[in-house]
């Protein structure tokens, strides 16, 4: 089975985008994020994609491994793209045909085209982007450490940052814990002349039964055992709580803070220059 | 007579990732019909993997699994009867259970392979009976019972697909010494009223010694001995040097031949080291 997807896959070079704190990072994205939105045409767009290659050349993950990451969103982006070429309707006519006689045409606009090219880029940039900041460069724990921090302000109105970041943390380190039980299962039940890839629906889905019991069994069972352990080394919640690794924004993290905020103004500025400068 | 034949099989973990290791570099081996042959090595040795591919659970990236005569991986959508022929009982099976009653889960196997109402009831009091799970029992709920009654439930669901070759994956981990004893002594009658064949990994070097036939040492990957428990265990420095211990009774022996009384340097169990001091002091006093 495909159980070699871990999710957060970490993938260690050493770079600079590795060893960044993971708020510079989150700030980074979040700008990135806003500017892929903002953004709306050509320009702005080549501009967003030359920061997500620079970003992948800068992290040293293989080229090869970020587009395996999107090969899973192949059916999503291609879906969209096919949207825009097939409804979006503009000035330029380029094709037109008769699926059905009176009842179904379909015309293909240049615009059509062009919003379905800058979408797939739209969509592409981002989701590499993300994955090299977040899943490849960040470790998971490392991710959730900066949320928390970086949504720490909110604690003041009372809201369980601490509680929800741990939860996370939690639930991110028993992921690869609980795929390999998965597997373990299967392969028993397998082992044991179960079949999961014959049959119909209802015979599929029974198949399952044998797999999912042990595996809530045993997610239990861990639940239970992490919390005694966690109480047995006097786990109270944030209050009070220090770190082993204390976040500290370095030089570079700045640097990175100010990258994100000038890509966003940069793409700002292009979508003036691109609408002869009206604004 | 071998029952399954490995030729250089090769495995790695991970491939073409920064993690990748080589779990198995080229592991020759041939397991006999007829005997009990334990598998021993370190925690990563390659053990594990190993015995994943008597019955197709893995495929190795390179070399072939025999078994009767035919390479397994020659008809990939038969794979599915090798492991009725090969049962394998996994590591801490006891987390496998599933099913609403003790019996209903032993059933599961006999019942994949489509046998008769009848003939799996059969099946299931047979295997109850070689594990030790009273009748009463069968009717409890799986998740209501102790540990060790739980492993050997577990054992019962494999044995009652009644295969060629019973491949058990540290049967006795996590069990106090009764339950080693109950578990493994179980196997190894049923080795002796079924004749079948079995195969049986641990690191446990006294367990080995006392219900082997046959060992084969895994270190990093390869296969570094394998013959009859005398032969192996009589290789100290070598098992030593995989970082593997020998059984507690080869040291004693080793230290007294070191202090000049001569014993042979072939004995690993307790009954053996007795039978020859016992000579060796008689002899000493003939001698005198």
């Amino acid at each position: 089975m495909g159980f070699d997807v871990t999710l957060g896959q970490y993938y260690e070079t050493g770079s600079v985008i590795h060893k960044a704190d993971p708020r510079a990072k989150l700030f980074f994205m979040l700008f990135f994020l806003i500017a892929t939105f903002v953004a709306k045409d050509v320009h702005s767009f080549g501009f967003l994609t030359i920061v997500a290659i620079i970003s992948i050349i800068i992290s040293r993950v293989p080229l090869r491994i970020v587009l395996k990451g999107l090969k899973p969103l192949i059916v999503i982006i291609a879906f969209t793209a096919l949207l825009n070429v097939f409804w979006v309707k503009g000035e330029t006519l380029l094709v037109s045909f008769t699926v059905i006689p009176d009842f179904w045409r379909v015309d293909i606009y240049k615009e059509g085209l062009i919003n379905a090219g800058l979408m797939t880029q739209r969509i592409v940039t981002l989701l590499a982007a993300t994955s090299v900041y977040f899943s490849y460069a960040t470790t998971p724990i490392a991710l959730t450490d900066g949320l928390e921090k970086f949504f720490g302000p909110l604690k003041k109105i009372k809201v369980p940052v601490h509680e929800f970041a741990m939860m996370m943390t939690i639930a991110l380190r028993f992921i690869p814990t609980l795929i390999d039980e998965t597997s373990k299962i299967m392969n028993a039940q397998k082992a044991r002349g179960a079949d999961f890839s014959s049959g119909g629906l209802i015979k599929r889905a029974k198949a399952l039964i044998p797999i999912i019991i042990p595996l809530f069994i045993s997610a239990f069972r861990r639940a239970e055992e992490l919390a005694t352990a966690m109480e047995c080394r006097c786990y109270r919640g944030g209050t009070g709580r220090t770190r082993m690794n204390e976040l500290k924004m370095k030089f570079r993290d700045y640097v990175m803070f100010t990258l994100g905020a000038l890509t966003l103004v940069g793409v700002i500025l292009l979508n003036i220059y691109a609408n002869g400068y009206k604004v | 007579m071998s029952c399954i034949e490995l030729k250089d099989i090769r495995y790695s973990y991970g491939k073409k990732t920064p993690y990748e290791v080589c779990a198995l570099d080229g592991v020759t081996l041939s397991i006999k019909e007829n005997c009990i042959t334990g598998i021993i090595g370190h925690t990563g040795s390659g053990k594990s993997t190993l015995i994943q591919m008597f019955n197709g659970l893995m495929k190795p990236d390179s070399g072939e699994v025999i078994i009767d005569g035919e390479n397994i991986w020659d008809k990939p959508k038969e794979i599915g009867k090798i492991r009725y022929k090969v049962g394998m009982v996994m590591q801490y099976p006891e987390y496998q259970l599933f099913a609403e009653t003790v019996k209903e889960d032993i059933a599961y196997g006999p019942r994949n392979m489509g046998l008769s109402d009848e003939e799996i009831e059969h099946r299931v009091s047979k295997s109850a009976h070689f594990c030790g799970i009273p009748e009463d029992v069968l009717s409890k709920s799986p998740f209501d019972l102790s540990g060790g009654q739980k492993r050997r439930v577990a054992l019962a669901g494999v044995m009652a697909m009644d295969p060629d070759i019973l491949v058990l994956d540290e049967p006795a981990a996590g069990l106090d010494p009764r339950g080693r004893r109950e578990i493994l002594g179980g196997i190894r009658r049923y080795r002796y009223e079924s004749g079948k064949s079995v195969v049986i990994v641990s690191h446990s070097m006294e367990d080995m010694a006392m219900y082997c036939d046959r060992i084969a040492v895994m270190s990093h990957g390869k296969l570094i001995m394998d013959g009859d428990c005398a032969r192996v265990f009589s290789q100290r420095e070598a098992l030593l040097a995989a970082g593997l211990d020998v059984p507690e009774i080869s040291n004693i022996v080793h230290s007294l031949r070191e202090k000049g009384i001569f014993l042979p340097d072939d004995i690993y169990i307790v009954d053996g080291a007795v039978d020859a001091i016992v000579n060796y002091v008689r002899g000493n006093k003939n001698g005198i």
